[in-house]
């Protein structure tokens, strides 16, 4: 799975620490899925679209492979 | 999870878990008795139960420590828990039960084409067999949260 997480991040002039806590997570948690080295799970992927006001779908995406 | 305890037991663990099994490891080895050696002399039969007492009690103690640092480490609260840590937690447990079942095995196999251990060989295998667990637990969670993640 692909993600724009660094971008809707940066969109929204955010640090990773400033999104992490928005979303009760840690920095190394945003670092990992920025890198797709972690799949968030649903809760956290809503929380996440909600902080960046974007749709779920927009920021993850899936690959052909998945 | 509430049977975590918190974060700081970790560094206590990471102390007197090494501490313990080295200390338990001099008792084996009989170190403990060389030193008694040199304060109270050779043992003859007024101060052999002397030996034998400061022993038992100096290997279950560091044992116990051992065994206590390792819950310590293992069940402790990162600084922060999420879901990414609590998912990591997880698969570490599967992968050190993985690693015990494929160790049981060989040590079976082994057993069986060998012959069985002498004296306390099968006692000393079971222990290593649940060590194995817990170390694999703690490397595994450890490399993944802290190397691999980063």
């Amino acid at each position: 799975m692909k993600n724009s997480l660094k971008e809707e991040r940066l969109r929204k002039q955010l640090t990773q620490v400033q999104l992490a806590e928005l979303v009760s997570v840690s920095r190394q948690t945003i670092i990992s899925i920025e890198l797709n080295k972690y799949t968030p799970s649903v809760l956290l992927s809503l929380k996440l679209a909600k902080v960046l006001t974007k749709r779920v779908e927009d920021i993850f995406r899936l690959e052909e492979f998945d | 999870m509430k049977l975590l305890l918190p974060n700081r037991f970790k560094k206590t663990g990471a102390v007197i878990a090494p501490l313990g099994f080295a200390i338990w490891l001099l008792m084996q080895s009989g170190y403990i008795s060389e030193m008694l050696t040199h304060i109270v002399g050779e043992p003859n039969s007024s101060t052999v139960i002397l030996f034998r007492v400061v022993n038992a009690i100096i290997g279950t103690i560091s044992f116990l420590s051992f065994l206590g640092g390792i819950y310590f480490v293992s069940f402790s609260r990162e600084k922060i828990e999420d879901e990414m840590v609590q998912r990591t937690r997880l698969d570490s447990f599967q992968f050190a039960a993985l690693v015990q079942i494929i160790f049981t095995i060989a040590g079976f196999l082994f057993m069986i084409i060998v012959g069985e251990p002498k004296d306390a060989g099968l006692m000393l295998f079971f222990i290593l067999s649940i060590l194995l667990f817990w170390l694999s637990f703690i490397g595994r969670f450890n490399y993944i949260l802290h190397f691999k993640l980063r």
